[in-house]
C-alpha cells in the first residue's frame, strides 16, 4: 500500500474547511422550515401526511417534526428555557396547565389566527386552541374475542389469562386508565389505594407491559395480546394497517382529554408556528384528518361527525361533550408518585 | 514522561488540545451531573446528601441496580461463550475468508441498535420465528413466552454485542506468534489441551478487553432493555430515565447516574485487575 500523500498542513486546512462549511448559516442554504412537536404512534402521521402538506401548500415552508410525548415536550422546553427546540408543541390537558405555570407558552394570537372561531366555544382556549379530542376504552382482538367487554372489569375474566397488556404510567393512556380504574373500584383523586388493589388483582392476567407507546402498538401487531386499554385513534390507525383490533367502550362510560396546540414561548419562526396551527383548525383539514385511518375528533363546528366516530362514541358535538374528564389539576402533581408506586407495586 | 519534542516544548504539551476538548465535553458535563445530585428536587441552593441515602437505603432501588449489574454480567458470559468460538475461527481461515468473517462480524454495528432489537421482536414473538417453528414440528402446544423475560433480554443482549466481543479477542489471537501452537503439538500436546493451556491464556488479555466493553454496553442498554424487558423488568437506565423525565426529579436521577456510573466503573476495575494478574501467570 502506498504511503498516504498528506501531510500535516493539509490534514489542518481540510479540517478548518469542514468547520467552516458547519459553521455556514443554514438559512441561506434550505427553504423556509418550521420545527415542530408532535405525539408518537398515529399523530406523527397524520401531522406529516396531510397536515404537512396543507401547511407548504398555504404557506411554501416545510414542516420538520419533534415526536415526544407531552410529558417529555414540557421537560425538553423547561431544559432548553430561551431557546426553544421546536416552535409549536401539543400538549394534552394536563400539559397545558404545566406548560402555563412554567411560563413555557403564550398566549395564542386569535387575531392572527382566523380560523379561531370557527371552533366550539369550549375549545376555544386562550393558551391555545384544541384540535382534538382522545378518547381510551378497551381495545380488543375481535378475530380471539368474539363477544365486546363490557366493563373494566372484564380485564380479570381468567379466560384473558397472560394475554392482558399494560401501558407504562409515562404515557397520557397510562395516567387516564389508572384514574378511571380508581374512580369505578370506588377510589377518589385523592386515594389511589383502590386503582393499585385492582392493578395488583389483575397482575396475574397482564401478559405484557410496554414500557412506551411504539413497544405497545407492537405488542399488538405482533398479537402477544388480546385485550387492553387502548386510544380511539391508535385503534383506528392500527385497523387501517390491517392489525386485528377494536375498541369498546366499557358501560361505565368513555373517559377522554383534549389535545391541543401552543405557540412556544421564544419560538424562532412565530409568524409560520401561528399559520401551522390555525392550519389544523380548518374545516377542510379536520375532515380529511376525520377520514380512515386517523379517524381525528374534529373540533371545528363545521365538521360534522362521520364515520367511526359516530359508531364507537357519539352522534354529534354534543354527545362528545359528555365524555367523562378527568380531574387534572389534582392528579397531575401526583404523577411522580404514581409512577414510583406503579414500579415498586406492579413489576416483578 | 519527561520526553521533548524537537522545538524544546514539554512532550506532554501536545495533548494540550484534545485535553481541553475531553474536559470540556466529557469532565464539565460530569461534574454538572455529579452538582446535580447534591440538591433537592425543591430547591438548589442548599447541598445535601439526601438523594444518595434515597437510593443507597431503599431495598427497592438496590435491587434494580444489582439486577442490572446481574444481568450484564450473565449477558458477558453468554457473549463469550459465542464470541470466543468465532474469534477463534479467524485463525484457522486463509486471508480472503479472514475479510469475509469480520465483515459479518462487522454488519450488525452497521445497523442501528433499534433495528435490530425490533427484528429479535419477530423472532421471540408468540408468532415469532422460533414459536412458530417449534409449534410446527409438534415440540410445543402453546407457545413459549420469550419476550418480556429476563431470558430473552440476555439472549437479545448477547446478539446484539457480540461484534464488540470479537473484534477485540479476533485483534489479539491474530497477533500471536504461529509457531507457538505448532510448538505445543510437538511436544505433545493434543488440539484440546493446546486451546486451554496455550491459546486462552494468550488471548486474555482480549477476552478481558471483549469483555469490559460488552458489559458496559450490556448495562447501559437502554433500548434493548426496555423493548425486549418491556416495563415489568426494570433496569437502571428506565428507572434514571423515568426519574428525570416522567417524574422530572433531575436531583434524584443525577444521583442514581452518579452510583450506577461508580458501580460499573468498579466491575470495569475488577476486570482489569483480573487481566493484569493473569497476564504475570503467562510470561512468569
Amino acid at each position: 500500500m502506498n504511503k498516504p500523500n498528506m501531510n500535516r498542513r493539509t490534514l489542518l486546512a481540510a479540517g478548518l474547511g469542514m468547520g467552516a462549511a458547519a459553521a455556514l448559516p443554514t438559512r441561506l442554504l434550505a427553504a423556509e422550515n418550521l420545527v415542530v412537536a408532535t405525539f408518537p404512534g398515529t399523530w406523527n402521521e397524520a401531522h406529516s401526511k396531510v397536515l404537512a402538506p396543507y401547511f407548504k401548500k398555504r404557506t411554501g415552508a416545510s414542516v420538520t417534526q419533534t415526536i415526544k410525548l407531552a410529558h417529555d415536550q414540557v421537560s425538553m422546553l423547561a431544559a432548553a428555557r430561551g431557546n426553544p427546540p421546536f416552535d409549536v408543541a401539543i400538549f394534552d390537558d394536563p400539559q397545558v396547565l404545566d406548560a402555563v405555570k412554567q411560563g413555557l407558552i403564550v398566549e395564542y394570537p386569535k387575531a392572527k389566527s382566523p380560523h379561531f372561531k370557527e371552533l366550539l366555544p369550549e375549545y376555544q382556549d386562550s393558551w391555545g386552541p384544541k384540535i382534538s379530542m382522545q378518547v381510551i376504552g378497551i381495545g380488543y382482538n375481535p378475530k380471539r374475542i368474539s363477544t365486546p367487554p363490557k366493563s373494566w372489569e372484564d380485564l380479570l375474566n381468567p379466560k384473558y389469562k397472560g394475554r392482558v397488556g399494560l401501558t407504562a404510567l409515562n404515557s397520557q393512556l397510562g395516567i387516564a386508565f389508572l384514574v378511571e380504574l380508581n374512580r369505578v373500584n370506588g377510589g377518589t383523586v385523592d386515594n389511589f389505594d383502590p386503582a393499585f388493589k385492582a392493578l395488583k388483582a389483575l397482575l396475574p392476567n397482564v401478559g405484557a407491559i410496554g414500557a412506551n407507546l411504539g413497544a405497545y402498538a407492537t405488542l399488538w401487531q405482533q398479537e402477544e395480546i388480546d385485550i387492553a386499554p387502548y386510544n380511539f385513534n391508535f385503534v383506528q390507525t392500527l385497523k387501517g394497517r390491517g392489525v386485528p383490533v377494536e375498541l369498546a367502550i366499557p358501560a361505565t362510560g368513555a373517559v377522554g382529554w383534549r389535545t391541543s396546540f401552543h405557540l412556544v414561548k421564544g419560538a424562532k419562526a412565530p409568524d409560520l408556528a401561528v399559520q401551522y396551527i390555525d392550519s389544523s383548525l380548518a374545516a377542510d383539514l379536520q375532515t380529511a384528518l376525520e377520514q380512515v385511518p386517523y379517524n381525528v375528533i374534529p373540533t371545528n363546528g363545521k365538521v360534522a361527525l362521520t364515520g367511526e366516530i359516530t359508531r364507537s362514541l357519539g352522534k354529534t358535538h354534543a354527545d362528545l361533550a359528555k365524555i367523562r374528564a378527568v380531574d387534572w389539576e389534582k392528579v397531575n402533581p401526583q404523577r411522580g408518585a404514581l409512577i414510583e408506586r406503579f414500579n415498586r407495586e406492579i413489576s416483578k | 514522561m519527561g520526553g521533548r519534542t524537537a522545538n524544546g516544548h514539554p512532550e506532554w504539551q501536545l495533548a494540550l488540545p484534545l485535553g481541553a476538548f475531553f474536559v470540556l465535553f466529557f469532565i464539565a458535563p460530569l461534574a454538572v451531573l455529579a452538582a446535580w445530585s447534591f440538591y433537592t428536587a425543591t430547591e438548589t441552593h442548599t447541598l445535601t446528601l439526601a438523594q444518595y441515602a434515597r437510593f443507597l437505603g431503599d431495598r427497592f432501588t438496590l435491587g434494580i441496580l444489582w439486577n442490572t449489574l446481574w444481568l450484564g454480567f450473565q449477558a458477558t458470559l453468554v457473549c463469550l461463550v459465542f464470541g470466543y468460538p468465532l474469534a477463534w475461527l479467524a485463525l484457522r481461515l486463509s486471508p480472503r475468508w479472514q475479510a469475509a468473517l469480520l465483515f459479518v462480524v462487522i454488519l450488525p454495528i452497521l445497523t442501528s441498535v433499534v433495528v435490530r432489537t425490533f427484528a429479535w421482536i419477530v423472532i421471540l414473538g408468540s408468532q415469532g420465528v422460533i414459536n412458530k417453528t417449534l409449534v410446527a414440528i409438534g415440540l410445543i402446544d402453546t407457545p413459549l413466552r420469550l419476550l418480556y423475560t429476563e431470558t430473552g433480554v440476555i439472549m437479545v443482549l448477547a446478539q446484539v454485542q457480540l461484534p464488540l466481543m470479537v473484534l477485540p479477542i479476533m485483534a489479539t489471537l491474530m497477533r500471536v506468534d504461529r509457531n507457538l501452537f505448532d510448538a505445543s503439538a510437538s511436544l505433545g500436546a493434543g488440539a484440546w489441551r493446546t486451546l486451554w493451556r496455550v491459546t486462552l491464556p494468550l488471548s486474555l488479555p482480549g477476552v478481558v478487553a471483549g469483555c469490559i466493553l460488552v458489559y458496559a454496553a450490556c448495562v447501559t442498554a437502554f433500548v434493548t432493555q426496555t423493548l425486549i424487558g418491556g416495563a415489568r423488568l426494570i433496569y437502571m437506565p428506565l428507572y434514571i430515565y423515568q426519574q428525570a423525565t416522567g417524574a422530572n426529579d433531575w436531583p434524584f436521577a443525577a444521583a442514581m447516574s452518579v452510583v450506577f456510573m461508580v458501580a460499573v466503573l468498579f466491575v470495569v476495575y475488577l476486570l482489569n485487575l483480573l487481566g493484569r494478574t493473569s497476564k504475570g501467570q503467562i510470561y512468569g
